[in-house]
C-alpha cells in the first residue's frame, strides 16, 4: 500500500491548498489488527480490524481545523475539506498556531517482523502456547489477550514532507487467578515475536498468582514499596504525559510550574523517550509533522530535562520541537527507565519494613498541578520485612503525590520489562524501583 | 447496494458461510468540537468514524470483524475473516458460546433536538468559549485562574443493527457535551482543580439546562474559599451527607459495574477485573432498606439514552439493588443464556469497530423524601461532600475511595466552613448499609464509562439524590 497511501496522502495537501488553506498535513493509517480476547482459560471473542483513517490537519489565517476521518472514499474527504472553509473562516487565530516545520530526515528504523506479520491471520498457535505455559503453574485459570497489528501510515505536509513508514506490534498480557485469592497479572509489548518472551510473561503471571494465596490483612500506614515494572509503568505514564508541554498549557500536569534544569525526582530516576528504540512498539522514525524522532531524557538524575514539543507548543516556549508531535499535543512514545544495579532479592533486601506490589489499577488525580493521586492495588502484593518477603497481603492503595514518589527513589533493578497493556498505555521498558516512605490508604469501614 | 441492504447482506452472507448466529452493525459517529484555553479558540476538530462491525458464531466461538470500507467486497471479507478466525479458534473452547432467544425488535427511532445544533452560529458558540473565561476569570477576589480548558462537543450517532434471529433497529441519537479543566491558583495556598462533564442527548436546549454562566461563578468564587479557609476533616466518626454528584459515581462503581454479568462471569477479568458479586448470589443482602439503584437506559433526554440495544433488545428500566438485595444483573444475550433468564439489553458499542460488550445507560439511586435541610438538621457533626476529583475502586468493585472537592463542616444542623479534600473511602457493603436517610431530589451527572478490550468509552449519566451516611471514619488526601 506504501505508494497508494502516499500518493493520496499527497492529493489531499494539494487538494487542500487549492481550496484556500494556507497550510496542510494529511496522516493516513491503514491498520490490520487481530485480537484475542481470553477468559476462563479460553477465547471470549477474536477480533480482527481493517480500516484506513485519516487525520488531517488544516490551517487558514492561522487558524487550525484538525479532522479525523474513517472515509469510505477520499471524495468525500474532499468534500468535507471544502466544507470546513467555511468554518475555518470563522474560528479565530489559534493562540498556538506555528507555521508547519521544515521537515527532516526521518530515522529509518526496521520496525516489521515478517514472523508476527504471518500470524496476523491465524494466531490461534501463540493463543495456546500463552495458555498452556500459564498452566504449567497450579493455577486455576487464565484471563488475558493477544494482539498482532501491521500499521501503514503516510505523512504529507504543505512543507513537503512525504514520508513512510510501516511496522508490526504484538502486545500480550494474562492475567492468572490460583484458589480463593491467588492472582498475577504481567504483560509484555513489542514490535517483534518472541515465543519464549511471551511464555516468561504467562509464567510470571502464573508464579504470582501461586505465591500470592491465603493473604492476610495489613494496616496502611507509611510502607517503603517496591513497584513492579507494571505498577512502575503505570505511574511513569503519568509523568510521561505530563511531560507534554500542551499539558502543562492545560493545567494537566505537575510539570506546570517547572522548567527544564529544575530537579523533580531522585537522582537515581532516568526517564527517557525512547523514540527510535526499534524493539519497542511506540518507536517511529518522524513525528505527526514531519519532524525526525530521537531518543531524549525527559527527567535525568532526578533533573527535569526536557519537555516534550510539537512545533506549536516549542515555538510558543521559544525552544525546537522535540520531534513529539501529535499536531495538537505532544506525547511521549515509549518511556525507558534506566536500570540500576539491584537484583529483586537485593532489592527486597533493602527493605525492613514494606511492600512489594505487583500490579495496579485505577489511578486517578486529585490535582494534577500537585500530583496528588491515589491508585489500587490488583494481584499479588507482598508484605517485607527485615530483608525478606514474609506473605502474601490483601489490596492496599498507594495514595500520595507524584512529586514525592520520584523524589523517593532509591534503588533500581538492573534487568526491565517491556510493559505494555490496558493501564500502561505508553510502552515503557522499566525495572522494579523501591521508593521510600509512601503513604498507603484502606477503607475505613 | 444501500447501508441497509448492506447490513442485511452481511448478515445473511454469514449464515450462508455456516455461522449459527449473524449480526451486522453500521455505525457512523460524527462530532465537531470546539476547543479553547482562557477564552481563546485554539481550534476546532471534526470526526467521523463511519463503519460495520460484524459478530459471528461459529462452533461455539465468537467472531467480530470490522471495516470501514463500505463496499460488497471488504464487506464480504470481513465477514469471512470474523467467520474464518472464529472457526480456527474453536478448538480452543471448552464451553461453547450460546446466546439466549430474546425477543428482538424492529424499529426506527430518533431523538430530536429541541433546538438543533444549528440554532446557534459558530460565532455564538465561539463567544460561550469567550464569556465563560470572562466570568471565569473576574470570578476570585485574590487567587487567579491560570487554566481555564473548554472542550464544547455537538456528536451525532447513528445505526442500523440487524442480526440472524431477526432484530432490524435504525436510530439515530445527538448528544451534546462539555468538559472543562479549571485550576484556580495562589502562590501562598497552592492549587484547587476542577474537572468536569456535562453531557446530555439531544441539542442545544442542554445549554439552557445547564446554565454554566451562574454555576462557574459561583463555583470558582467557592474554590477560591476553599483554597483559604478550608481545614481537615474531623478525626473522629462523624455523620456524613453524601451529595448527589458523589451518589451517582457511588453508583455507577460499586452496584452498576459489579452488576455486569460478563464481568461476574470472568470476562474482563484481565481488564477492568471481576465482580464481588459471583453466580448465585441474586437475592442476597447487599445493604439496608434504602438501598435502590436502577439502571434505565429509556430517561427521555438522558445522556446514555437508547430503546434498543445492539443486539436488537427492546430497552427497559433494571433494578440492581432493590431495597438492598442484589435484585438484577445487567445481562446481555449470551450471559443470559448462561443465566437462564433473558437479555435486559444491555449490550452497546462505542462504534463501529468495536464488539457490543455490557454497558449502564443512567444509573442513580433510587431518591427518598428528605429535603437536604431535614438531612443535616440532627447531624451533630458531620462532613457533606458536594463534588469529588480523585477516586477508585478495586478490580472487585468492593473498596472504594472518593476525595471530596468541595465539602462542609456540618455542626448541630448547618454548614459551617469548608473542609479540605476528605477521604470516604469504603466497602460496598458498609456504603449501602449505612443510608440511613435518602434525599427527594433525583440529579443526574455525566460521564464517559471505560470497559472492554480495546477499550470503549460510552457515554452514561449517573445520579441519585444526596445521602446521609452514619458514623463513617474520614480521611484526608496527602499534601
Amino acid at each position: 500500500m506504501r505508494e497508494e497511501l502516499l500518493d493520496a496522502s499527497k492529493k489531499l495537501v494539494e487538494k487542500a491548498l487549492s481550496e484556500g488553506y494556507d497550510e496542510a498535513a494529511a496522516l493516513l493509517q491503514q491498520r490490520r489488527t487481530v485480537m484475542v480476547k481470553l477468559a476462563n482459560s479460553e477465547p471470549s471473542v477474536i477480533q480482527r480490524w481493517r480500516d484506513l483513517v485519516l487525520n488531517l490537519y488544516l490551517v487558514k489565517n492561522r487558524k487550525i481545523l484538525v479532522i479525523s476521518l474513517s472515509p469510505k472514499t477520499l471524495s468525500e474527504v474532499e468534500k468535507t475539506i471544502k466544507e470546513l472553509i467555511d468554518v475555518a473562516d470563522k474560528l479565530y487565530e489559534s493562540p498556538f498556531y506555528a507555521p508547519l516545520p521544515e521537515p527532516g530526515e526521518p530515522v529509518k528504523l526496521d520496525l516489521v517482523d515478517k514472523k508476527l506479520l504471518d500470524k496476523i491471520e491465524d494466531p490461534s498457535e501463540i493463543v495456546e502456547r500463552m495458555i498452556e505455559t500459564a498452566h504449567r503453574e497450579k493455577i486455576d485459570y487464565v484471563a488475558g489477550m493477544v494482539k498482532l497489528s501491521y500499521n501503514e501510515k503516510a505523512l504529507a505536509t504543505s512543507k513537503d514532507a512525504s514520508f513512510y513508514e510501516d511496522s508490526t506490534s504484538i502486545q500480550a498480557y494474562l492475567r492468572a487467578f490460583a484458589g480463593e485469592d491467588g492472582s498475577g497479572q504481567w504483560s509484555i509489548g513489542s514490535r517483534r515475536l518472541n515465543l519464549e518472551k511471551i511464555e516468561e510473561m504467562a509464567s510470571i503471571a502464573a508464579r504470582y498468582a501461586v505465591d500470592s494465596r491465603n493473604r492476610v490483612s495489613i494496616e496502611p500506614g507509611v510502607y517503603d514499596i517496591i513497584l513492579s515494572p507494571m505498577v512502575a509503568g503505570n505511574l511513569l505514564r503519568l509523568v510521561g504525559m505530563m511531560a507534554s508541554a500542551f499539558m502543562a498549557f492545560m493545567g494537566m500536569s505537575m510539570f506546570m510550574n517547572k522548567k527544564p534544569g529544575d530537579k523533580v525526582g531522585s537522582e537515581k530516576l532516568t526517564l527517557i523517550d525512547d523514540a527510535v528504540n526499534p524493539e519497542l512498539p511506540g518507536s517511529t522514525g518522524f513525528d505527526d509533522e514531519g519532524v525526525a524522532t530521537y531518543s531524549k531524557p525527559i527527567i535525568e538524575k532526578g533533573v527535569f530535562k526536557t519537555m516534550l514539543h510539537n512545533s506549536k507548543t516549542a515555538a510558543k516556549m521559544g525552544v525546537k520541537s522535540t520531534g513529539n508531535a501529535g499536531w495538537i499535543s505532544p506525547r511521549p512514545w515509549n518511556l525507558v527507565v534506566e536500570e540500576g544495579s539491584y537484583s529483586l532479592d537485593e532489592l527486597v533486601g533493602e527493605v525492613k519494613k514494606g511492600i512489594l506490589v505487583t500490579n495496579n489499577w485505577y489511578t486517578r488525580l486529585q490535582n494534577y498541578v500537585e500530583g496528588v493521586f491515589s491508585t489500587i492495588t490488583r494481584d499479588a502484593l507482598f508484605l517485607i520485612e527485615d530483608g525478606r518477603i514474609v506473605k502474601p497481603i490483601e489490596k492496599i492503595r498507594i495514595a500520595d503525590t507524584l512529586p514525592r514518589l520520584l523524589s523517593n527513589i532509591d534503588a533500581l533493578g538492573r534487568e526491565r520489562y517491556d510493559i505494555w497493556w490496558w493501564e500502561v498505555e505508553i510502552p515503557t521498558r522499566t525495572p522494579y524501583i523501591l521508593v521510600r516512605q509512601i503513604h498507603t490508604s484502606k477503607h475505613t469501614v | 447496494m444501500s447501508l441497509e441492504d448492506l447490513v442485511l447482506y452481511a448478515v445473511d452472507y454469514a449464515r450462508e458461510l455456516g455461522a449459527s448466529y449473524a449480526e451486522a452493525r453500521y455505525h457512523k459517529n460524527t462530532s465537531f468540537s470546539i476547543v479553547s484555553r482562557n477564552g481563546t479558540i485554539m481550534g476546532a476538530g471534526q470526526e467521523l468514524k463511519e463503519g460495520i462491525g460484524i459478530r459471528v458464531l461459529v462452533d461455539g466461538a465468537l467472531g467480530f470483524s470490522a471495516t470501514n470500507q463500505l463496499d460488497n467486497e471488504n464487506v464480504r471479507e470481513a465477514v469471512e475473516k470474523a467467520y474464518r478466525l472464529a472457526k480456527a479458534h474453536a478448538r480452543l473452547m471448552k464451553k461453547p458460546i450460546e446466546f439466549d432467544d430474546s425477543r428482538v425488535g424492529r424499529a426506527r427511532y430518533s431523538v430530536v433536538e429541541k433546538k438543533p445544533f444549528t440554532s446557534m452560529s459558530l460565532d455564538e458558540k465561539i463567544n460561550v468559549h469567550r464569556e465563560l473565561w470572562d466570568i471565569v476569570s473576574r470570578a476570585p477576589s485574590e487567587a487567579k485562574v491560570p487554566v481555564f480548558f473548554l472542550n464544547y462537543i455537538e456528536s451525532i450517532e447513528e445505526k442500523i443493527v440487524a442480526n440472524s434471529d431477526g432484530a432490524f433497529i435504525v436510530s439515530r441519537i445527538p448528544r451534546l457535551t462539555v468538559f472543562y479543566n479549571l485550576v484556580v491558583m495562589s502562590p501562598q495556598q497552592g492549587s484547587i482543580q476542577r474537572f468536569e462533564q456535562l453531557g446530555a442527548s439531544g441539542g442545544l436546549e442542554n445549554l439552557e439546562e445547564w446554565s454554566l454562566y451562574e454555576t462557574l461563578d459561583n463555583d470558582v468564587k467557592v474554590y477560591e474559599k476553599i483554597l483559604y479557609e478550608a481545614k481537615e476533616p474531623p478525626k473522629q466518626e462523624v455523620d456524613v451527607i453524601v451529595g448527589s454528584e458523589v451518589v451517582g459515581l457511588v453508583v455507577h462503581e460499586s452496584c452498576g459495574h459489579p452488576s455486569e454479568a460478563d464481568r461476574i462471569l470472568g470476562r474482563e477479568a484481565a481488564q477492568a477485573g471481576m465482580s464481588f458479586i459471583k453466580p448465585g448470589m441474586l437475592g442476597e443482602r447487599i445493604g439496608n432498606e434504602n438501598a435502590t439503584v436502577i439502571d434505565d437506559p429509556t430517561i427521555p433526554g438522558s445522556y446514555g439514552f437508547y430503546l434498543y440495544d445492539d443486539e436488537g433488545v427492546p430497552a427497559r428500566p433494571r433494578y440492581l439493588y432493590r431495597n438492598g438485595i442484589i435484585y438484577e444483573h445487567l445481562h446481555n444475550r449470551w450471559t443470559a443464556k448462561i443465566y437462564g433468564t433473558h437479555s435486559n439489553a444491555a449490550s452497546r458499542a462505542m462504534d463501529y469497530a468495536s464488539e457490543p460488550i455490557i454497558r449502564m445507560a443512567n444509573t442513580y439511586f433510587k431518591p427518598g423524601d428528605y429535603s437536604f435541610e431535614e438531612l443535616l438538621e440532627d447531624v451533630k457533626l458531620g462532613v457533606y461532600i458536594k463534588s469529588y476529583m480523585e477516586w477508585n475502586i478495586d478490580d472487585t468493585r468492593w473498596s472504594q475511595r472518593y476525595v471530596g472537592l468541595e465539602a462542609y463542616l456540618v455542626e448541630n444542623g448547618e454548614l459551617k466552613g469548608f473542609v479540605r479534600n476528605p477521604v470516604l473511602e469504603v466497602t460496598t457493603k458498609a456504603f449501602y448499609s449505612k443510608v440511613d436517610a435518602v434525599g427527594k431530589e433525583l440529579r443526574f451527572y455525566a460521564g464517559t464509562c471505560g470497559k472492554g478490550e480495546p477499550a470503549q468509552g460510552v457515554p452514561v449519566w449517573f445520579g441519585g439524590p444526596d445521602l446521609r451516611l452514619r458514623k463513617i471514619r474520614l480521611g484526608v488526601a496527602p499534601k
